[in-house]
């Protein structure tokens, strides 16, 4: 006899007869419960709990973006996502891999998740946006986005291309309360000659930075910091402003290669740490700048902007170059980045060097202006644009010429301020004079 | 094991029963996974072909098997089909393995490549198939082994579930329960192939019985789960959403090892005829 049979017999027999009646069925009794095998069950249960005991301890080690989500969708986005996109598509899996989205523990599901407004995709059980746009990413980051909305960047961009097309009314003001006349205005004129197709695929290749979207939202934050990389780094490449700012019209890419900024990074870019935090970037992370260490970095403390006219003093894309309206303060927080690196009697001498040379360029473009102007007034030329060849030389004349010049003395491109800028506008000068003489001798027929 | 009792008469033919069930669940199962993937590479298509053959080859052979007739056919069908099913099996593994993990060899990778426990789902009816018909269905060695294939399925439904549910992230606590589940099942199947004792073994049914009520519960999670899913249609829902068949691993696997034990039980109540019983 076992030492709990009397403990066992007790309890049988003061169960109830549907209890005795069922132990008796499956062959239990009181001897039977003592011999039962502990040691056996004793293994099983070790066994059982050490596989239980190994899937929490594996479980635990997971990262929090694999474990702690608000939504399964979050859970299984990233991995699920990977499984098939890693077939199809497989560079955005890299990319993503390696951005600090990644290692900030964002999914797929955070960025393509469909917000308020957005029209819905449903794909392989997931709703999806139909576009992600800089609603999502506003999500988060919410003051870049209203910085980036009300910046030159944002809806004067489009608006320079397309005019109002598809804008809404509440954008139109939006852009014309920072903007005056640069969102409220017609398409470009001479896009609208070239047609639809180049307007497609040449000027929105760079307009559409600041397209308005279906959700509401407006711009590409993705133009600079690409998709899946969504990066920093990339973003103050210069390189990355390059892919627009560049070419006879602005040839901001060119003037800095042409810079000391741009040859000491060209020469010294292995050293410096383009990935750092924006907000705790350091001169010692970017000892030489990029464009965006001027217009929009905190270097050393100053404050961060996605807004790349708040540095800005002058207008230098137009004709003739007036004060912006926040001229004082856009000339402050640009010299406030240059004396970081430059003496103030080094920052102001440049300064009042760049600011006579757009002076100079006013005078001389103001001059031809008014020739084109008598020319007009003389009805030597049609009222529309662009369909007589002085209008084209004109054009040329102030438009690549004449921000070449300016360009160049605020970038430090003395290249560009002498031969690819003044030369040219002296010569171009000359020949719309000539022109316009030849037209005044002809009474217009050419 | 009494030759004269229906079941010591007809055992194997139950054991070939499941087997063949399981084949043609498979055809099925397996069209349904593979559409997740849109069949991408054609070798996806092996599984739900060799499902469809091995259908058509051990339906008539039990048949004939049942009636007395053709035990020539039904045995070398059978062994032709398991060693197939065990080559179909292994190469499962190593394709499941191949869509992530080999390239990463990662415990995460694991989780997230194909499920690679689900091809040993071939392997081991491929060997049910042999055991079949290289062990006398008499001995207890027959019993021990389908014990021993029930043990190995729920050491596989114990890394499915794990991994399954990894995916999920365990977002709800609940999916933690076939995890501790197939564990228990692995513990006490385990023990069961070498400890014989009657109470023992009626406590490994129970602990079985608790399988059959997590796979019906999973079945119905899964199944609302992918009827509230957001995909356009509830087939999309089925292919993309919860595998609405997987919690029914546990019910089959249940199946598999109480053809085993009941052997064993049956057995031992036999031996109880001829000799005192202990209880």
């Amino acid at each position: 006899m076992c030492r709990w049979e009397p403990f066992w017999t007790r309890l049988h027999q003061t169960s109830s007869l549907r209890v005795i009646t069922f132990n008796r069925r499956i062959g239990f009794s009181a001897r039977n419960w003592c011999r039962m095998p502990f040691r056996s069950i004793f293994i099983a249960v070790v066994i059982g709990s050490s596989l239980i005991l190994g899937a929490l301890i594996v479980n635990r080690a997971r990262p929090a973006r694999e474990t702690s989500q608000p939504l399964p969708a979050f859970v299984e986005a990233t991995g699920r996502c990977a499984q098939c996109h890693r077939e199809e598509t497989a560079a955005v899996v890299h990319q993503f891999e390696r951005s600090q989205h990644s290692q900030a523990n964002i999914t797929c599901y955070d960025c393509h998740q469909r917000l308020e407004g957005q029209d819905e995709v449903e794909h392989y059980n997931f709703v999806l946006a139909r576009a992600v746009t800089s609603l999502n990413c506003q999500a988060c980051h919410r003051t870049e986005y209203e910085q980036f909305a009300r910046s030159r960047h944002g809806l004067p961009a489009w608006a320079a291309v397309r005019g109002t097309a598809q804008l809404s009314a509440e954008q139109v003001a939006f852009g014309e309360r920072y903007h005056p006349g640069a969102v409220d205005r017609p398409p470009n004129a001479l896009a609208v000659l070239e047609g639809p197709a180049a307007i497609q695929t040449g000027c929105l290749g760079c307009h559409d930075i600041g397209t308005p979207n279906a959700d509401g939202s407006i711009g590409s934050c993705t133009e600079c910091h690409s998709r899946h990389s969504t990066s920093i780094e990339l973003a103050r490449e210069p390189q990355t402003c390059g892919q627009c700012h560049m070419g006879p019209d602005h040839s901001q890419l060119e003037i800095y290669n042409e810079s000391k900024h741009g040859v000491l990074f060209n020469a010294q870019r292995a050293s410096l740490n383009l990935g750092a935090d924006p907000k705790q970037l350091t001169t010692a992370d970017m000892p030489i700048p990029t464009c965006a260490t001027c217009h929009m970095s905190g270097l050393d403390g100053l404050k961060v902007t996605h807004d790349t006219t708040e540095r800005l003093s002058y207008w230098l894309f137009a004709e003739v170059s007036e004060q912006r309206p926040g001229y004082l303060s856009g000339q402050t927080e640009m010299q406030e980045t240059c004396l970081k690196c430059h003496a103030s009697t080094s920052v102001n001498r440049f300064y009042a060097e760049a600011e006579a040379m757009v002076l100079a360029t006013n005078d001389v473009v103001r001059e031809t202006q008014e020739l084109m102007a008598d020319l007009r007034s003389e009805g030597l030329l049609t009222p529309e644009p662009f369909d007589e060849v002085i209008e084209f030389l004109y054009f040329d004349f102030w438009h690549y010429f004449g921000r070449t010049a300016k360009h160049g003395a605020f970038m430090g491109g003395a290249d560009f301020v002498q031969w690819h800028g003044n030369y040219e506008l002296l010569l171009k000068r000359t020949e719309l004079e000539e022109m316009a003489d030849a037209l005044r001798s002809t009474g217009g027929r050419e | 094991m009494d030759e004269s009792s229906w079941w010591g008469r007809h055992k194997a033919a139950v054991l070939e029963a499941f087997v063949l069930s399981n084949y043609a669940f498979l055809i099925l199962d397996v069209y349904l996974a593979h559409l997740v993937n849109r069949f991408r590479y054609g070798a996806e298509w092996i599984p739900v072909g060799f499902s469809i053959v091995a259908v058509l080859v051990l339906a008539p052979a039990l048949i004939l098997r049942v009636r007395g007739r053709g035990r020539s056919f039904a045995r070398h069908a059978g062994l032709v089909v398991g060693y197939a099913s065990i080559a179909v099996g292994l190469a499962g593994v190593f394709y499941h393995l191949d869509s992530q993990f080999f390239s990463q060899w990662t415990i995460r990778s694991l989780v997230y490549t194909a499920p690679f426990v689900a091809p040993v789902a071939y392997a081991g009816l491929g060997f049910l198939l042999l055991v079949n018909r290289t062990v006398p269905s008499g001995d207890a060695e027959w019993s021990q082994w389908v014990v021993f294939f029930a043990l190995g399925g729920f050491v596989g439904n114990f890394g499915l579930s794990l991994c399954d549910h990894a995916m999920n992230g365990f977002f709800h606590a609940t999916e933690w329960l076939p995890v501790f589940a197939s564990a228990l099942a692995v513990g006490f199947l385990g023990v069961a192939l070498v400890e014989q004792h009657r109470t023992f073994l009626r406590i490994s049914v129970a602990v079985l019985a608790l399988q059959i009520v997590i796979g019906v519960v999973g079945f119905y999670f899964h199944l609302a789960a992918d009827i509230n899913g957001v995909s356009s249609s509830l087939f999309e829902n089925f292919v993309h959403g919860a595998p609405v068949f997987a919690p029914l691993l546990f019910v089959d696997l249940v199946l598999l090892a109480m053809i085993g034990l009941w052997d064993v039980l049956s057995d031992r109540v036999h031996q109880a005829g001829r000799r005192p019983s202990p209880l």
